[in-house]
C-alpha cells in the first residue's frame, strides 16, 4: 500500500518548510532509512529519512518550494499503485503553472546521442540537469536550455539561467559546450556575440588588458537571491535597532586569573574526564552568576511591563555557513563549568550542522557574542529583543598598570556591552560591568560562591 | 565644436569606422589627405580585380577551344581596361562619400596632423585648420616596403621600378616585366600582365610562393602560372636594380634578368610617420600602433584600426577593426579575433583560406584530421574546368571537432569562404554541418563532400 511522505512539523513556531534538495527521483527504489530529501526551516535544516521501502511513485514539491509543515510531498509504494487519494488539493505558493505532480530534478529527456567520433568527451547533455520549471520555459521559448549556464545547486539549470539566456543568447559554441559543463573555471567568452568558444577552453584567463576597459557585457554586479536566514536575521536586526533605546559601554578586565585557570584546567581535561572549557565558557559562566544580581539585564522588555527572570537563559551567537544563528544554554546559572561547557558545545555544533531544533533557538534571557577571537578590540552588539541586554567579549589587548610604584604589563580582555535604556539607566549597566570585572579577575573566588 | 571622434584616413578602417560611429550618433569628422577610400578602393583590391577580370575575359576568349568555342582576332586593348578601372573605382568613391553623407560625417580634405590633446581632447590639424576631438581613431593605412636594395630609389625616380600603385596605371603593357616578391600583389599582377603580354618573371625569396598559403596550394597554383609562361625563381634574393635589369642570387651565384619594368611587391608597412603621432606619445611595436583587442592603444580614447596596427593588412579585417574600435567607443564591449578571418588570391584560379594550414596547426601542437579532395568531386566544378586541377582542404580539431582551416584553389573559391568564416566563427560541430543543405550543382559543395570525408 502507497504510504505518503509527510514534511515533518520542527518545532512550535514552524508554519512553512522550504525543500532544499531531493536525494531521490521519482522512479527510484528506496528502502526505509535512506535520505529522500533535505530542507530547512527559518533557522535550521534537516534530513527526512525513508520510513517505508518501495519505489518513489510520486513528488509533488520540487526543490526550492516553500511546504507546509504536514503536507504530503511524495508518495512511495508499488509501481503502479492508485495515488490520487494523496495528491495536494491546493498548493501554499501561487502559481500559474498547474501541477505540483511534476518531476523533481530529472535527466534531460533529449540528450545528444554520443557520435563514436565524440566519444570520450567527459560529458554529454544527457547529464545536464534541469528543473521542470526551467525546462517548460525553455520549451515555451523553443530554447536549446543545453546553452544555459547552470547555476542552480550542484550545477542544475533553474528557470533564471533560462531566462539569462533568453535574454543573452546562447553562450557557449556547440564545439566547447561538452567541456564547458565540465569545467569549473570562470571562463570568459571571447568568440562571436561573447561566446565562450574551444580556444577559451584551452586559455582560461582572458588576455590581460593593457587598458581598463568599460565592460557592457559583462555586468558590474550579481543579485543574488537572500537564503530565507539572511532575511530572518535582517528583519530581527533592523527591529532591534528601530525599537530600542539601546547603547554600548566599553571596558576590559586583567585575565591573568582566568587564562591561568584555562590552563590549569586543559592540563587535567583528561585526567578529571573534563569538557574542553574554552575561555568564552568561563566568561558565561561568570556572566550567568553576576546577572543574578543585576536581573533587569536578565529580563524581557515587554510594551508595560519589564518580565524579569529567575534563571539564566543564555543565548550564544554562533556564526555559521548560513549565517549568525543564537541557540539558548536554558539554566546557565545552574549548571557547573563543566556542564555548561558540554551544553554550549553541543548547541554551537548543532547549528552549525544545521540540525538544531528551532525551539532551542528561542527563550534567551541575556546573550552573550565573541568576536574576540577575530581580533576585535570593541563592538557595538545589537540587542536580540524583547531582552535587554547583551555581552560583547572582545580579544585580548595588553595592557600597563602601576603596581607599587612599578609599571608591569598584563593581558585585558575586553568587554563590550549593550543594554536597552528604556530598561535601565547607564550606572546600573555600569555596576553590571564592574561586578562582572571583579568576578573574572577573581574567578577561584566566584567558582567558591 | 568638439567632435565626438576624429577618423584620421578614409581608407575602409577610418571610413567604415566613420560610417558606423555616425550612425550610433556620434559627431564624427573624418580627415583623408587623398581619396575616399583609401588604398583598398583607389590602388588595391578594387582595381586590381577589375584588371584581372578584364585578363580572365581575354583568356576566355582566347583559349576555350576545349569547351568547343574558338574566336579570332580576339584584341586587349589595355588602356581601355585601365579606363574601365579609374571608372569603376570613381563609382565606388562617390558611394563612400554618398555613405558618409547619410551618416551624418563631416568630410575633411588634407593632411591631418596630431597636435596633441589637453582637456578638451585632441587636436588634428587639417590645412591650417585645428580640429577638436574626444576620440582619435588611427587608421592611415600602409604604404609599399621599399627594401633598401641599391638601384632601388633611381629606377623609381626614372619610372623603371613600380610600386603596386604605378602598376595599375601603366599607359602600355611592358614586353617583360620582373617581380620582385611572389605574395598576393605580385602574383595578381603577375597574372593580370601575363595575360596582357608581358614576359613575366616572379623572384622570391622564400621557397615557396603566396606567403603564409597551405604548401600544396602555393605549389599548385604555381605550376598553373607556369603553364601560362610565367617563369618563377625561388629562393633568390635581389642585390641591385639596374638601369634595365636585375641581379639577384641565386645558389650563392649572382644572375641577370632584363626587364622592361621592375614591380616591387616585397609587402606593406604602416603608415606611423609624418602626422604628428609622437605628439600623443602613441606606443609603437615593429613599425606598428600597437593596440590591443579592442582597438585601444596605450593612450587612453586613441584608437588604431587597419594596416597601421601590422596585424592582418586586409580591408576585410580591417573593417572588423573598425567595427570593434567604434563599439567600444559607445560602451558595448566587442573584441578582435583573427582566427576566421579568410584570405584570398584573385588569380586565375583563384586561392581562398581560413585558419589554421596543416603547417601553423602542427607547430601550435593542434590535433587535427584532415580531408583532402580533388575540387573535381564537385560536378560543377568539373562542368566549367577543363583540366582543373583544384583542391579543397578542411582541417578539424581531432578533440572538439570542429573546423580549424580551409584551404582551396579553384574558381569561385573566393566567394565560397566567407561560409566556412561561419563555421568557423560559430565553432559548428562536424556533425550539425553534415545537415546544412548546400546548392547543386555549385562549387561550394566540395566543402560538404570533404566534411563527410572526415
Amino acid at each position: 500500500m502507497a504510504t505518503p511522505i509527510i514534511m515533518p512539523r520542527q518545532g512550535q513556531s514552524v508554519e512553512t518548510c522550504i525543500i532544499t534538495e531531493w536525494h531521490k527521483k521519482k522512479g527510484d527504489s528506496v528502502e526505509i532509512g535512506d535520505v529522500l530529501f533535505s530542507y530547512e526551516t527559518d533557522k535550521a535544516s534537516f534530513e527526512e529519512e525513508a520510513k517505508a521501502a518501495g519505489t518513489l511513485l510520486e513528488i509533488f514539491y520540487e526543490a526550492d518550494e516553500e511546504v507546509p509543515v504536514l503536507t504530503t510531498v511524495a508518495v512511495i509504494g508499488e509501481v503502479g499503485e492508485d495515488i490520487s487519494e494523496f495528491l495536494p488539493s491546493t498548493t501554499v505558493t501561487e502559481e500559474t503553472t498547474p501541477p505540483p505532480a511534476a518531476e523533481s530534478t530529472e535527466i534531460a529527456d533529449t540528450p545528444i546521442e554520443p557520435t563514436p567520433a565524440s566519444q570520450g568527451q567527459p560529458r554529454t547533455s544527457s547529464e545536464i540537469r534541469i528543473s521542470p520549471r526551467a525546462r517548460n520555459l525553455a520549451k515555451k521559448h523553443k530554447l536549446d536550455y543545453r546553452y544555459a549556464t547552470p547555476t542552480g545547486p550542484e550545477g542544475r539549470i533553474i528557470e533564471r539561467d533560462i531566462q539569462s539566456l533568453l535574454e543573452a543568447g546562447p553562450k557557449v559554441t556547440s564545439a566547447a559546450m561538452a567541456d564547458y559543463f565540465a569545467s569549473d573555471q570562470p571562463l570568459t567568452g571571447t568568440g562571436l556575440g561573447g561566446r565562450i568558444t574551444t580556444s577559451d577552453l584551452r586559455q582560461p584567463l582572458p588576455p590581460a588588458n593593457t587598458v581598463p576597459t568599460q565592460t557592457s557585457s559583462v555586468p558590474d554586479y550579481v543579485d543574488v537571491k537572500l537564503p530565507n536566514i539572511r532575511k530572518v536575521i535582517a528583519k530581527a536586526m533592523h527591529h532591534s535597532l528601530s525599537s530600542t533605546a539601546q547603547l554600548t559601554l566599553n571596558t576590559s578586565f586583567d585575565a591573568t586569573e582566568i587564562l591561568a585557570y584555562r590552563q590549569k584546567l586543559k592540563a587535567k581535561q583528561n585526567e578529571l574526564g573534563l569538557e574542553n572549557i574554552t575561555l568564552n565558557d568561563l566568561i558565561i559562566y561568570a556572566t550567568a552568576r553576576t546577572l543574578l544580581k543585576h536581573n533587569e539585564l536578565n529580563a524581557h522588555y515587554l510594551d508595560d511591563t519589564l518580565r524579569v527572570f529567575n534563571n539564566v537563559h543564555m543565548g550564544v551567537a554562533v556564526d555559521t555557513e548560513r549565517g549568525l544563528m543564537v541557540p539558548t544554554v536554558f539554566y546557565a546559572d545552574l549548571l557547573s563549568l563543566n556542564q555548561l561547557a558540554e551544553n554550549t558545545k553541543r548547541a554551537i555544533a548543532a547549528c552549525q550542522a544545521g540540525s538544531i531544533n528551532p525551539d532551542e533557538l528561542q527563550g534567551g534571557t541575556f546573550t552573550i557574542t565573541n568576536l574576540g577571537t577575530l581580533g576585535i578590540e570593541s563592538f557595538t552588539p545589537v540587542l536580540n529583543p524583547p531582552q535587554t541586554g547583551i555581552l560583547g567579549v572582545c580579544n585580548i589587548e595588553y595592557k600597563i598598570k602601576l603596581v607599587d610604584g612599578e609599571y608591569v604589563h598584563y593581558p585585558a580582555m575586553g568587554l563590550s556591552l549593550t543594554f536597552d535604556h528604556r530598561a535601565l539607566d547607564g550606572a546600573p549597566a555600569a555596576r553590571f560591568l564592574k561586578d562582572l570585572v571583579t568576578n573574572l579577575e577573581n574567578f577561584s573566588v566566584l567558582l567558591a560562591m | 565644436m568638439i567632435y565626438d571622434l576624429i577618423v584620421l584616413g578614409g581608407g575602409p578602417a577610418g571610413y567604415l569606422a566613420a560610417e558606423r560611429a555616425g550612425k550610433a550618433g556620434l559627431n564624427t569628422l573624418l580627415i583623408e589627405k587623398a581619396s575616399l577610400g583609401g588604398v583598398c578602393l583607389n590602388e588595391g583590391c578594387i582595381p586590381s580585380k577589375t584588371l584581372l577580370h578584364s585578363a580572365k575575359i581575354y583568356d576566355y576568349a582566347r583559349f576555350s577551344s576545349a569547351y568547343g568555342v574558338t574566336a579570332e582576332n580576339v584584341v586587349f586593348n589595355h588602356k581601355k581596361v585601365i579606363a574601365r578601372k579609374n571608372k569603376v573605382v570613381k563609382i565606388l568613391v562617390s558611394g563612400v562619400r554618398n555613405k558618409m553623407r547619410a551618416s551624418n560625417v563631416t568630410v575633411v580634405e588634407g593632411h591631418g596632423h596630431i597636435l596633441g590633446r589637453d582637456a578638451n581632447g585632441i587636436q588634428v590639424e587639417v590645412e591650417n585648420k585645428v580640429y577638436q576631438g574626444h576620440r582619435l581613431l588611427i587608421a592611415t593605412g600602409s604604404t609599399p616596403l621599399l627594401p633598401p636594395i641599391p638601384g632601388v630609389e633611381e629606377g623609381l625616380k626614372s619610372g623603371f621600378v613600380l610600386t603596386s600603385r604605378e602598376i595599375l596605371d601603366l599607359p602600355e603593357v611592358p614586353d617583360s616585366l620582373v617581380i620582385i616578391g611572389g605574395g598576393v600583389i605580385g602574383l595578381e599582377m603577375a597574372s593580370y600582365y601575363n595575360s596582357a603580354g608581358s614576359k613575366v618573371t616572379i623572384i622570391e625569396m622564400q621557397d615557396q610562393i603566396a606567403g603564409e598559403v597551405d604548401t600544396q596550394i602555393a605549389n599548385i597554383l604555381m605550376k598553373n602560372y607556369q603553364k601560362n609562361g610565367i617563369t618563377f625563381q625561388l629562393n633568390s634574393k635581389v642585390t641591385e636594380i639596374l638601369s634595365d635589369g636585375v641581379t639577384y642570387e641565386y645558389n650563392g651565384k649572382r644572375e641577370t634578368i632584363k626587364a622592361d619594368k621592375v614591380l616591387m611587391s616585397v609587402g606593406r608597412k604602416p603608415a606611423v610617420n609624418g602626422f604628428g603621432l609622437e605628439n600623443l606619445g602613441v606606443e609603437l611595436e615593429h613599425g606598428a600602433i600597437k593596440t590591443d583587442e579592442y582597438g585601444k592603444t596605450n593612450i587612453p580614447e586613441v584608437y588604431a584600426a587597419g594596416d597601421v596596427n601590422g596585424k592582418y593588412l586586409l580591408a576585410h579585417a580591417a573593417y572588423r577593426e573598425a567595427e570593434v574600435c567604434v563599439n567600444n567607443m559607445l560602451g558595448n564591449k566587442d573584441l578582435m579575433r583573427y582566427h576566421a578571418v579568410p584570405s584570398v588570391i584573385y588569380t586565375n584560379p583563384e586561392v581562398a583560406s581560413i585558419g589554421e594550414t596543416e603547417q601553423s596547426a602542427a607547430a601550435k601542437g593542434i590535433e587535427f584530421e584532415k580531408a583532402n579532395l580533388s575540387m573535381r568531386y564537385s560536378g560543377r566544378y568539373l562542368a566549367e574546368n577543363e583540366g582543373g586541377d583544384g583542391i579543397c582542404k578542411v582541417l578539424v580539431d581531432k578533440k572538439y571537432r570542429h573546423i580549424i582551416g580551409v584551404h582551396m584553389i579553384g574558381n569561385y573559391a573566393s566567394e565560397i569562404i566567407y561560409g566556412a568564416s561561419i563555421l568557423m566563427e560559430t565553432e559548428m560541430k562536424i556533425d550539425d554541418i553534415q545537415e546544412i543543405v548546400f546548392p547543386h550543382p555549385t562549387v561550394s559543395e566540395i566543402l560538404r563532400e570533404a566534411i563527410f570525408e572526415i
